[in-house]
């Protein structure tokens, strides 16, 4: 069986997995909110392309415009919930944002029915072959695409989270909020910057996976678990780490769907990979006692 | 307020509570037009549905665990249920413990290993494997006498589990499942009431006091992962029982974040709250969508709301109804001693 192009079309997954979970990650550590409606906005940009498309924008434009929709609507809602959720604790900004993507979702689900769609960017149409003989795979420009952007925004990320102002503002943020605004770093700026960055992300992510895959609200609304699963691989801190998990999680699960037998069981990767590295990772829970600054 | 007060109070809210259900048993089949047919159907589903949400509740509202896969849990116990039956053709009472028991196994497995990171993987991982178990349920399909392992007869000969005999017709089933879901409560309120809920508040405050005041933090926190899953899992057999058969359309991952959605907004502190999510969840949906209303939109206000009600209101709707009763009552109270 040739199983290279499984393995092209794993990593393409694993790259757009492993770009969404560096934006994840990029607001989670800013603003401690760990964004389960990442997916979501990726899905309303992906939807609102081929509506553009549809009605015929060219598509570089059309995907311009997506992206920025995508920042925006993420900006739109840390300005708007940010103030409430700084004072709540972690788990519960999470749950807040999980009503957010049901949201989403519904708006989408109500806005486009559910008729089969593709979307189909011009970028596919051309590429070339790897491999010879049995083994070979065809690699479209798209899927070239997805993988210099997963490195180039992991690379870009980390070096502005080093190098920037705006990135030494976001990891005093992470490091400790109050301290930080203590010091006179304008907490709400950098928190907007942070949405607004990792909505970006989300809607091109969102573009280049439904090209990909499907183009499926639901489906595109839960592409935040694989993601999810790479931030945790990545131990909510680690941008290299997430990066790489999100790789091995695509090829796994592509490699998994390959084979006919256990294909059903691909979905369940992401949560396999997770608990394994949970379970080696942990030695035992800490016990910290939370100090309540009033 | 002095311990016996609080004590009585709880006794007094358990009372009026099965008190109100009882009634709401008795009335409900007799209610024109909600009593019958497609209304009373529905209905029974919700309630079977507030057995999920009380699950729920009580692991975000009593230990701070944040639990997103009871929908995939329902689908467990329902498959267990469904699968039992063919199998072994037991009375249905022996497979719904059963099932319960599977479920409880289930639940408390998968979710054990996040444990050991912080609540917030708990709740990454249970939404992993609600989106695992819903490609698992569509592609193993739920049991309907067939052969195999996974009994189901994929060319539409398959039969139907039939309902226990003590609630044959829509009627007499809407009060099985109504008395079910009352033990069920009164045992999960007895259980809150006693050791194990003094464990969990505790917990809930803070690991290092619980540990301090000699709590095994982890063997409480199992122990409440077990029972929510086995609450779960009755839901699960309650709702195969309904209608003899299942569809895995009804356990996608979205229907465990709504179930979630709808626990916070109605008010997780509370079991009425858990009964108030049901209607919530199934109910309400069904309701807006006779009147016209597209069920998507339902998402939309149910997402917002979940984010106004954890920001804002975080005791939900129940916590504002017992507001208002006790402002009532002390109200009552004070024109009484006036007098």
């Amino acid at each position: 069986m040739n199983l290279l192009p499984f393995v092209v079309a794993g990593l393409v997954i694993g790259s757009v997995y492993a770009l969404s979970g560096v934006g994840v990650l990029v607001l989670y550590r800013t603003t401690g909110v760990l964004n389960f409606a990442h997916g979501a906005i990726g899905g309303l940009a992906a939807m609102l392309a081929w509506q553009f498309i549809e009605n015929g924008l060219p598509a570089s434009a059309a995907i311009a415009l997506c992206v920025t929709i995508g920042a925006a609507v993420s900006l739109v809602f840390g300005v708007v919930a940010g103030p409430y959720l700084g004072r709540i604790d972690e788990l519960r900004k999470a749950v807040a944002t999980l009503g957010f993507s049901l949201a989403l979702l519904g708006l989408m689900l109500y806005l486009w029915n559910d008729k089969a769609r593709r979307l189909l960017l011009p970028t596919s149409l051309t590429g070339f072959s790897v491999g010879n003989g049995e083994a070979h795979a065809r690699v479209n420009l798209t899927q070239l695409i997805c993988l210099t952007l997963a490195i180039v925004v992991v690379t870009g990320a980390a070096l502005a989270l080093r190098y920037t102002a705006i990135g030494t503002a976001m990891r005093a943020l992470a490091s400790d909020r109050e301290l930080a605004a203590v010091l006179g770093t304008s907490v709400r700026l950098v928190e907007n910057a942070a949405w607004a960055v990792s909505g970006a992300i989300a809607g091109i992510s969102g573009v280049l996976v439904a090209d990909q895959t499907r183009l499926e609200p639901a489906f595109l609304t839960f592409l935040v678990i694989p993601e999810l699963a790479a931030v945790v691989v990545g131990r909510f801190r680690s941008l290299g780490m997430t990066m790489v998990a999100g790789l091995v999680i695509g090829l796994v699960q592509s490699l998994v769907s390959s084979q006919p037998s256990i294909t059903a069981f691909s979905t369940a990767v992401p949560f396999v990979i997770a608990t394994v590295v949970i379970l080696a990772g942990t030695r035992r829970r800490t016990v910290t006692i939370g100090v309540v600054r009033a | 307020m002095s311990p016996q007060s609080v004590a009585s109070n709880r006794t007094r809210g358990l009372i009026t509570g099965v008190a109100l259900a009882v009634l709401a048993v008795v009335l409900v089949p007799s209610l024109p037009g909600i009593g019958a047919g497609l209304g009373l159907r529905t209905l029974t589903v919700a309630v079977i549905y507030s057995l999920a949400a009380a699950s729920a509740g009580v692991l975000y509202g009593r230990l701070g665990l944040v639990s997103i896969m009871q929908v995939g849990l329902v689908a467990v116990g329902g498959w267990t249920t469904l699968r039992l039956h063919y199998a072994t053709g037991l009375p249905f009472e022996v497979v719904l413990l059963l099932a319960a028991l599977v479920t409880a196994v289930v639940g408390t497995v998968v979710s054990l290993p996040a444990l050991r990171l912080s609540g917030l993987s708990l709740a990454i991982t249970t939404l992993m494997i609600a989106g695992a178990l819903e490609v698992i349920v569509r592609y193993t399909g739920f049991p309907n006498g067939g052969p195999g392992f996974v009994g189901r007869d994929a060319t539409g000969s398959g039969s139907t589990m039939p309902r226990p005999s003590l609630g044959q017709d829509d009627q007499t089933y809407f009060r099985y499942v109504a008395v079910v879901v009352i033990v069920v409560l009164v045992l999960l309120w007895w259980l809150l009431a006693s050791r194990p809920g003094r464990a969990w508040a505790a917990i809930r405050q803070g690991d290092a006091g619980a540990m301090a005041s000699g709590i095994n933090t982890t063997a409480y926190r199992v122990l409440a992962l077990a029972v929510t899953s086995a609450v779960t899992g009755v839901a699960g057999a309650l709702l195969a029982a309904n209608s003899g058969v299942l569809d895995p359309v009804s356990f996608k991952a979205q229907q465990s974040v709504l179930l979630f959605a709808t626990v916070l907004i109605a008010g997780a502190f509370s079991l009425a709250g858990a009964v108030i999510g049901g209607l919530f969840f199934y109910w309400v949906p069904q309701l807006l969508n006779t009147w016209g209303v597209d069920g998507n939109l339902v998402f939309v206000i149910l997402g917002l709301g979940t984010v106004q009600a954890i920001t804002t209101a975080p005791h939900g709707i129940a916590g504002q109804l017992e507001n208002l009763s006790s402002a009532l009552r002390s109200r009552t109270g004070r024109r009484v001693e006036e007098s």
